[in-house]
């Protein structure tokens, strides 16, 4: 009888073990390794961590990631939070309209909308210089590469964002709004006294959320820049994958631990920072 | 109800114990070694799967595989259209699905020996007939690993109509002083021209880079796997680059791509330094500038040197998992070594109707300047031909080649730029490819 509840439980934890912790343990073990994925791995201790510590590249990747999240989570925070309230009006006409609208690049493939990115901001022969009347190399000058692939990452994500906090929004009970116009509360008032506080859990998922998202950034550098010019896009997520395809997958993995730490710890204050007073 | 707690110590201890379990890549597979053919039999038997790059080379080698086919009736070929830089890698890994055979860039073989056959013996009767580049580069503590397909030397592309307005005789052009020299007049004639392409792209930069190396017998490490970078050779081609960007003589745009074509067809480059396949963009690409190009032979580093150096490439691998390796050695067998086999390649075809000349055969018997695989009305046939009897032969290459683009590649770029000097070039990407990849591999 008491067997039964682990049997429930088993199709899960089998599933867990195999493809979860089995992977985990597998990578940490090889952290502490040479190996480039064929003939004997070599224990070389934390040599890895070491190495990636003492390596210039290393950090530049994490403070290439650092800018992206400065670009992208508090912009992504208020436009989410700006187009939510819109949404949440029962007033707002051609709703639906909008509501497609700011979901649709959030379900649109990747790698379509990184291919549109390149053509409309080529330095040459884009849309955006063409509209401008300049010669700005957006995706090929380190000073402008960031700021496009951000612009990127926002494009398609803000969707996401969008949903949460409508979500958020959608669960502030009408009667408080009712309660609070009754007593004279601005509509500015309400928001700052209503709504901010309401939804500040729904922020600090968010938060949580998109600093993940944005130190495991991959795809976007790898299809738009290939991390260049001068890896100035080499986020956090394409520098461990730059050990992979070097064969190198004991870095890779030491790599992978040191991100998982940092998020770690960039969660938990993020979470502590937006946590309400009476939490 | 009681129930027994599973605390986070236990569950820890199932981790640990989990990885305890992991292979952790003690599994050594030792280089296997492929033997000749048992499939001697008039009608071997079989079938095999076969990578190749998607696009018109991959239609090119369905047609040519349809042939031996016809020679082989029992050999079924599933020939697949991949994208082998992203997954061959990965798949000779995992060992999951891995093909009987697949081109792949000389650049990445080094890096996988340990998980593609030995070919040594089955190559050992052509070995005097294949050009020597092709067998060094993919040599490993002296086993051969992947088996030469194309050939792709160096040739300097120029615009023969310019070059005949400025009074420029192109069988002058045989020092790259002598290229500095005439694209010098071409900016007097006219203020716009940047004579000489210097790509844009790093990983292009640098395998155009090494082309100039080997062409002066040195690459960028040398047998035992040592840099090479601080020498004179180097320091050579990257104090001419320097001095040919602050003339002003460099149109500094990505390969083919809109700016750089542009740059091509205005007539702002006359000088095209690059490999046999740039032969691409005047046939398919160019327009106004079509059937103005020529070929000819790469200058020399000092007067009287070697004008020939090989720009990339590919060769024939089967992985060492590989269900049917004998069959895959016989369909590259075909096909490399064959009469019919390379006709169909480089031959005319439904494709290309004057056949393929982005590449010639490393096979040298095939490389007779007087019976072209190809038609073309540039003259590239010969010219390429005789290019690639004097390409000298090179060091293997480095399993880290590719990633050493992020330090050798990128500051080749900055130097085009202006931004470092050929010692700084020498010296940060010395110091980065001994720490991150050479002290590592």
């Amino acid at each position: 009888m008491r067997k039964a509840p682990y049997l429930f439980i088993a199709p899960f934890l089998i599933v867990f073990a195999a493809f979860g912790a089995y992977p985990l343990a597998y990578a940490f073990q090889l952290s502490f390794t040479r190996w480039h994925g064929a003939g004997q791995a070599r224990w070389v201790g934390l040599d890895n961590y070491l190495f990636l510590l003492t390596n210039p590249e290393f950090w530049e990747s994490l403070a290439n990631s650092a800018v992206m999240w400065l670009l992208v989570v508090p912009v992504q925070i208020v436009a989410g939070l700006a187009a939510a309230v819109l949404l949440a009006n029962a007033r707002l006409k051609l709703k639906s309209f909008f509501r497609v609208a700011f979901i649709a690049p959030f379900v649109t493939p990747l790698v379509a909308m990184a291919q549109v990115w390149i053509v409309i901001f080529d330095q040459d022969y884009g849309l955006v210089n063409y509209v401008l009347n300049a010669d700005i190399g957006w995706l090929t000058s380190t000073t402008w590469s960031k700021p496009t692939l951000a612009l990127l990452f926002l494009w398609k994500t803000t969707g996401f964002a969008i949903i949460i906090l409508l979500a958020g929004l959608q669960a502030v009970p009408a009667q408080v709004y009712e309660a609070a116009a009754l007593d004279g509360a601005s509509r500015s008032r309400q928001f700052w006294s209503i709504t901010m506080p309401l939804v500040r859990r729904s922020i600090a998922f968010l938060v949580v959320i998109q600093t993940l998202a944005v130190f495991q950034m991959f795809a976007e550098p790898f299809v738009v820049t290939e991390g260049g010019p001068y890896g100035s896009t080499t986020t956090a997520g394409l520098y461990l994958y730059d050990h992979i395809l070097a064969s190198d997958l004991g870095t890779g993995a030491a790599n992978s631990f040191l991100l998982v730490l940092l998020v770690f710890v960039l969660s938990v204050v993020s979470v502590r920072l937006l946590r309400a007073k009476d939490e | 109800m009681s129930t027994s707690s599973i605390s986070r110590r236990s569950l820890l201890l199932g981790a640990l114990s989990l990885a305890a379990c992991a292979p952790g890549g003690t599994a050594a597979p030792t280089p296997s070694r492929l033997a000749a053919p048992s499939v001697t039999s008039s009608s071997p038997k079989g079938e095999i799967t076969i990578w190749n790059r998607s696009g018109d080379l991959f239609k090119v080698f369905d047609a040519a595989i349809g042939k031996f086919r016809a020679a082989y009736p029992d050999v079924k070929v599933n020939h697949l259209s991949v994208d082998i830089g992203a997954k061959l890698a990965n798949t000779l890994i995992t060992g999951t699905d891995v093909p009987d055979g697949s081109f792949w860039d000389d650049a990445n073989i080094g890096s996988q020996a340990e998980h593609l056959y030995d070919l040594t013996d089955l190559i050992a009767p052509y070995r005097e007939q294949t050009a020597p580049y092709k067998l060094s580069v993919n040599t490993v503590e002296g086993r051969i690993y992947g088996v030469p397909w194309d050939l792709d030397p160096g040739l300097l592309w120029y615009r023969e109509d310019l070059l005949a307005e400025a009074s420029i005789d192109p069988a002058s052009l045989t020092t790259y002083d002598d290229l500095l020299v005439a694209s010098q007049k071409l900016k007097e004639r006219d203020p716009k021209a940047r004579p000489i392409h210097l790509d844009k792209n790093p990983f292009l930069g640098q395998l155009w880079l090494e082309m100039l190396a080997n062409q002066q017998g040195t690459s960028m490490t040398d047998a035992q796997g040592r840099l090479r970078l601080d020498s004179e050779e180097y320091r050579r081609i990257f104090t001419w680059i320097q001095k040919a960007a602050k003339d002003k003589l460099v149109t500094h745009t990505p390969y083919l791509e809109p700016a750089d074509l542009a740059s091509i067809e205005n007539g702002q480059q006359a000088f095209i330094p690059w490999a046999i396949w740039w032969s691409f963009a005047p046939q398919q690409l160019l327009k106004q500038t079509k059937g103005k190009w020529r070929p000819m032979p790469l200058p020399a580093w000092t007067p009287g040197g070697a004008r020939s150096g090989v720009m990339g490439g590919s060769s024939f691998i089967i992985p060492a998992k590989a269900k049917n390796p004998q069959l895959a050695w016989l369909l590259y067998e075909f096909l490399c070594f064959k009469e019919p086999g390379i006709a169909a390649v480089y031959g005319p075809n439904s494709v290309y109707p004057g056949g393929l000349s982005t590449s010639i055969p490393s096979y040298l018997p095939a490389l007779d300047p007087e019976k072209p695989l190809f038609k073309d009305d540039m003259g590239l046939w010969k010219v390429a031909t005789e290019a690639a009897r004097n390409i000298p032969p090179a060091a293997p290459i480095p399993a880290w080649w590719a990633k050493s683009v992020d330090y050798l590649g990128n500051n080749l770029q900055l130097l085009i730029e202006g931004k470092l000097s050929p010692d700084d070039v020498i010296a940060e990407s010395s110091k980065k490819i001994q720490r991150n990849l050479i002290d590592r591999s």
